[in-house]
């Protein structure tokens, strides 16, 4: 499940009202407006500079969905 | 020099004859062993490809679009359709959130334009296309799966006479292939290129940045792009040099993978748009770089996009504790029309940058004063190349002298024939003489081509040709917009180094909610058709500045909006 916390970083990254989108585990990034290939980046580095974790790239490629990314998130800070 | 008197697919087997085992291609995948293709491996493929292309029917002159992800067999696929004198005409793959009705309605447009006559996928999209193949105006005949075909139970003795004797009727000034200019719904603008356009410009290009059989390209580039296509894949290719091409949906995610590529691969030349240097300087991490070098690159070319001093200065710091040579910073004007390059720096030397006046620059005129402190840096994209003029001209396309700002025109052996059954465009752009009117602003200085803006008002965004008139009609369809009474144009980025598409667009609305939401629906419908729109600006009824045609002007507008403080203006940023 995608915690308030990502969902309020993605959405402020994008510039988008928290209510406005709807973000589950198997949402796709091109399905939440404006989150294109040149915004990717940016929303990767909100979440790292938020929970204060790094991803290596080819962590970040492997996911395919918000679900992954959460899990990625989760991994980091369990660790 | 390479023969210029013959075809691609000889061109291709002799270099196989030559050199089997020499590898063509590698193909890369991020955290994956390669994919290497020889040159034999690679022909052998192709040929059994030609052979199942032949026995479904595809004839010499038909068109065939190949919509394929990042796959190793897409290179066969594409070398075995043109081996039998068929036009290969790659097609970018749709992103998932474009609506099928849309992509449909783009297909229709080119079909009924290029005349496309076959389609080559994947089993995923077939229902998606299958509908529209169905459709009554649709001039494609079939669609192929080929990645489902069988490679293997190819008996090749049966059709190989009548294989050879085809191939041998095929000339070099027959055409090779067909790409399409960018847009997104409706504007296409199909470009056949022959055999002899391809290998004269291998050989003027190859001149101009000494190749070598030592020689190696790196890309992420897509391959319906003329920069992905032409430069990175064909040139090399003719050149008999190595290949690493990357998948452009992993490198976006992960920018870090090119250089990866490059330094394992010891890559030696990279053709980029500006705003991959941007990307590449702000985004990589240093634990990323760990153990990579760049001391094999000869050239980055900076291409398809204006050039801007800030994004070399930015690269070249970024990536100078990892042995990028600063004079590694080329750049080049390029255009599918006339094949590809038409003006390229030289090898270690990086582009030249001059100092103009800024207010002067906008009036016409270039001025070195470099007391002023209004300055603009224009950078190069260098020499006019073998084969190719350059005239800067004045609205009525007569040449103007010195330092003066004008259209770039263009000539060129490895031009064009036109724009396919589009006459009305190709007569637009296309003179009696050759001469090819760009669309483009630039000046010239000490031989040396600077392009500075558009005629047009394309929105580049990321090397992609966005028009405007496209944008528009998608916004005009949303509830509450005045249709007609949109404004669409491209806004400067400099962080990320290209432009992002802005629209202002007129409606009743005032309460902030319903503009809120407003700016959602607007952003939501042009999704629908992969365009990205970065910011909204919305305004009152009658507030955009018409042209003397009684259209919004989309130059009046955009400095309206940038200069105004206008509380009617209502935007999110």
């Amino acid at each position: 499940m995608i915690s308030e916390r990502l969902h309020k970083i993605i959405c402020s990254t994008l510039g988008l009202q928290e209510d406005e989108v709807e973000i589950k585990d198997d949402t796709l990034a091109n399905q939440v407006p404006g989150w294109d290939s040149l915004n990717h980046v940016n929303v990767i580095t909100a979440i790292e500079k938020d929970f204060a974790v790094r991803f290596k790239s080819i962590e970040v490629l492997k996911c395919k969905n918000v679900g992954d990314l959460q899990k990625l998130v989760d991994s980091k800070i369990n660790k | 020099m390479i023969n210029e008197n013959t075809t691609l697919w000889k061109r291709w087997n002799e270099l196989a004859n030559k050199y089997p085992d020499k590898t063509a291609i590698i193909h890369w995948v991020a955290g994956e062993k390669p994919y290497i293709w020889t040159y034999s491996k690679l022909l052998e493929a192709a040929n059994k490809f030609s052979h199942l292309v032949f026995e479904k029917g595809i004839k010499k002159g038909e068109v065939c679009a190949i919509i394929m992800r990042h796959n190793p067999f897409f290179y066969p696929l594409y070398l075995g359709i043109s081996g039998i004198g068929a036009l290969p005409a790659v097609l970018a793959y749709p992103n998932p959130r474009l609506h099928p009705d849309k992509f449909r309605q783009g297909l229709a447009g080119m079909s009924q334009r290029s005349g496309l006559n076959h389609i080559f996928t994947e089993k995923d999209l077939e229902p998606i296309i299958s509908p529209f193949i169905e459709s009554e105006h649709s001039t494609v005949k079939d669609l192929f799966f080929p990645l489902e075909w069988n490679l293997d139970s190819i008996d090749l003795a049966k059709n190989e006479d009548k294989l050879n004797s085809l191939r041998d009727e095929i000339k070099p000034t027959d055409a090779l292939l067909l790409q399409h200019s960018s847009g997104t719904t409706g504007i296409q603008k199909p470009v056949v290129l022959s055999h002899q356009a391809i290998l004269q410009h291998v050989n003027n290009l190859a001149k101009v940045l000494q190749l070598d059989e030592t020689d190696k390209v790196a890309t992420w580039l897509p391959l319906y792009h003329d920069m992905g296509l032409i430069g990175c894949l064909h040139t090399p290719l003719a050149f008999g040099i190595p290949i690493i091409q990357l998948d452009p949906f992993e490198w976006v995610i992960a920018p870090v993978i090119l250089l990866e590529a490059i330094h394992q691969q010891k890559a030696t030349f990279c053709w980029l748009p500006n705003f991959a240097y941007n990307i590449m300087a702000d985004k990589i991490k240093d634990e990323d770089l760990e153990d990579i070098s760049l001391e094999s690159v000869k050239m980055f070319i900076n291409c398809s996009e204006p050039v801007r001093a800030e994004s070399h200065d930015k690269f070249s710091k970024r990536f100078l504790n990892y042995g990028f040579n600063p004079n590694a910073l080329g750049a080049s004007y390029a255009m599918a029309e006339t094949t590809f390059a038409v003006t390229q720096t030289e090898r270690n030397l990086r582009a030249k940058e001059i100092k103009v006046d800024r207010v002067k620059l906008s009036q016409g005129l270039v001025d070195f004063n470099n007391d002023s402190l209004n300055f603009r840096t224009c950078v190069s994209s260098g020499k006019i190349i073998n084969g190719c003029s350059v005239k800067i001209v004045d609205e009525n396309r007569v040449e103007v002298s010195g330092n003066l700002v004008g259209e770039i025109a263009v000539n060129s052996v490895s031009m064009f024939d036109g724009y396919r059954n589009y006459p009305e465009k190709t007569e637009a752009v296309l003179d009696s003489n050759g001469w090819y009117y760009t669309g483009d602003y630039g000046f010239i200085f000490e031989n040396e081509l600077f392009v500075i803006g558009r005629k047009k008002d394309i929105i580049i965004v990321a090397g992609k040709n966005i028009y405007p008139e496209d944008v528009e009609d998608i916004v005009s369809q949303v509830k509450n917009v005045f249709p007609g009474r949109v404004v669409a144009f491209g806004e400067d980025d400099p962080d990320l180094g290209t432009e992002q598409i802005s629209v202002i667009a007129e409606t009743n609305f005032t309460n902030v909610a319903e503009l809120k939401k407003l700016k959602m629906d607007i952003i939501k419908t042009a999704m629908e058709v992969d365009i990205n729109i970065h910011h909204v600006y919305l305004v009152p009824p009658r507030w955009l500045i018409k042209s003397s045609a009684g259209k919004p002007s989309r130059k009046a507008n955009k400095e309206r909006i940038m200069n105004d403080n206008d509380k009617q203006i209502w935007s999110e940023k």
